[in-house]
């Protein structure tokens, strides 16, 4: 069998396809998945030959995956890097791509918020507004302009290239050293822990059942928060895992009983007897 | 404000927008000309007074020097600040502190916009999806581009009709928007990637005791508060003590 070899020209494309695309789709419930899809559907037909094995391969690229785009692009340049190896290499294991990419999007979406959008832009546009907030002259916007498409487009390219040959050496590199459930296991591990946290931060849910006779008024939400702060989110969270895992529920009935939810709760707080939000 | 200019500015808003991908994605757009500084001076070149058009886009940015906007969550949208904001305050000829209180409704007006467009997206995903299932991989790969419609829709027309009808034009398009709609969306928006997490735990879990380390990070972030890097750094130390004291299993 010929090696499965993506050329550098495929790579740059791949590039643009996620800087572009990373946002123009995202969605509530897989956020900035459709864009990893179109990064991977353009490069499938050099991979694999068989139509089964490219559709397993996107259809793992369809789950929630959300992260800073531009800092975060190393994440695509190591998926990339790691389907070319495993497209090669059966040894590779679906597992470990996507325990790869929950683990990374959350770090690298902290990084990416914190260091490119909460410093860097600030500084420059500090020093843009001294330029031209007063006399309004073009300095300001042209000094900003280049300042920062000056950094943010080699550095994107050089953190999607530098991924993409990390996923390629590093996947190699695992497997060779014979330590590979055990590698497997200690992704997972990251990988879950990082899915718990931003779980954490993402869903939210309330329930606002009042219970009042008189003067006493219980609020079922407070008590609920004294006990576990966000256990609301987190339960709806496990409940949409368990009806898909283990009563393979379909992801569409899942996202109708929560769309009723929704309705029903904003048509209860308009009433006002029974809050829900 | 002529057709054309109306049209121009919409267009940039459009292209400015956080969720366009056309001018290489967020680079291009949110973060270059989606900054009101810089929106300012493309308004002013499309009106005719650059000038102006950077003072009052300083003003608002001014305002929103600091915005980070982490993840799904949007606290103020600047794309309407700028793109409404600005050229109406150039065209009555008020004072940049004109558009600065105007930039805050707007912002909330971005926000609202923000959620139902990424509602709305959920219905793209799911077509890529079947399309892959089907065995369509150009066409779901190119969902990206289909649903950004979504976005077209909603940014491109209401900068467009804002500008074109005028300050009396936004106060009403603000007053339309029912504040249980907005809520609506918020709330449901805040629990569909619930549905998202679920599936992914699917993918990721391997026996249920292992639901322990995703509590574990749950509870890093809901309890003890902390940021996204420390919890991850937590999760590694974890992930090597599994490592170094598991037993060596025989390949």
């Amino acid at each position: 069998m010929a090696e499965k070899k993506l050329t550098k020209k495929d790579v740059i494309r791949a590039y643009f396809d996620w800087i572009m695309f990373a946002l123009s789709c995202q969605n509530m419930e897989r956020m900035e998945a459709p864009a990893l899809v179109r990064m991977m559907a353009r490069v499938i037909h050099k991979l694999y030959d068989d139509v089964e094995e490219k559709k397993k391969v996107l259809l793992r690229h369809t789950h929630f995956f959300n992260t800073q785009p531009l800092i975060g692009s190393m994440i695509p340049g190591i998926v990339l890097g790691m389907e070319e190896q495993k497209a090669n290499d059966s040894n590779i294991s679906e597992e470990m791509i996507i325990g790869v990419k929950a683990a990374l999007m959350g770090p690298f979406a902290g990084i990416g918020d914190s260091l490119m959008v909460g410093t860097y832009i600030p500084i420059l546009l500090s020093i843009a507004l001294g330029l031209s907030g007063e006399s309004g002259s073009l300095l300001g916007p042209i000094f900003y302009a280049v300042a920062y498409l000056g950094v943010m487009f080699p550095l994107t390219w050089f953190l999607f290239n530098t991924g993409y040959k990390t996923g390629l050496t590093a996947a190699q590199s695992i497997l060779s050293g014979g330590v590979k459930d055990k590698i497997n296991k200690a992704i997972n591990i990251v990988g879950l822990t990082v899915v718990g946290a931003i779980s954490a931060q993402y869903v939210k849910a309330k329930i606002g059942l009042i219970y009042s006779s008189g003067q006493m008024q219980v609020d079922l939400l407070k008590s609920l928060e004294g006990i576990f702060p966000s256990l609301i989110p987190m339960l709806l969270t496990l409940l949409s895992w368990y009806l898909m895992d283990k009563k393979n529920m379909k992801i569409g009935t899942v996202f109708s009983h929560i769309c009723n939810y929704g309705c029903g709760s904003n048509i209860h707080e308009n009433t006002g007897t029974l809050t829900m939000r | 404000m002529s057709f054309t200019q109306a049209f121009l500015i919409a267009l940039f808003g459009y292209f400015a927008s956080n969720y366009s991908p056309w001018l290489i994605g967020q680079m291009g757009g949110w973060y270059t000309i989606g900054r009101p500084l810089v929106a300012g001076a493309i308004i002013g070149a499309i009106l005719g007074d650059i000038q102006q058009g950077i003072i009052i886009g300083a003003a608002i940015q001014a305002l929103y020097i600091g915005l980070v906007t982490p993840g799904g969550t949007m606290p103020a949208d600047v794309n309407f600040a700028a793109y409404i904001g600005i050229p109406l305050a150039m065209v009555s000829g008020s004072p940049a502190e004109y558009a600065v209180s105007l930039s805050v409704p707007l912002s909330f007006l971005g926000v609202s916009m923000v959620y139902l467009v990424i509602t709305v997206n959920v219905f793209f995903v799911h077509l890529q999806e079947r399309w892959i299932k089907e065995g369509k991989f150009g066409l779901a790969g190119n969902i990206p581009i289909i649903g950004s419609v979504t976005n077209f829709v909603f940014r491109f027309f209401i900068i467009f009709l804002a500008n074109y009808y005028g300050a009396n034009y936004v106060k009403q398009l603000i007053e339309l928007i029912p504040t249980s709609l907005g809520n609506f969306f918020i709330v449901l928006g805040g629990m569909l990637p619930a549905v998202g997490f679920g599936l992914l735990l699917k993918y990721v879990l391997k026996e249920n005791i292992e639901l322990l380390y995703f509590l574990f990070g749950f509870i890093l972030i809901s309890v003890f508060h902390l940021p996204i890097v420390p919890a991850t750094i937590i999760a590694m130390f974890l992930a090597y003590i599994d490592f170094k004291y598991s037993k060596e299993e025989v390949a």
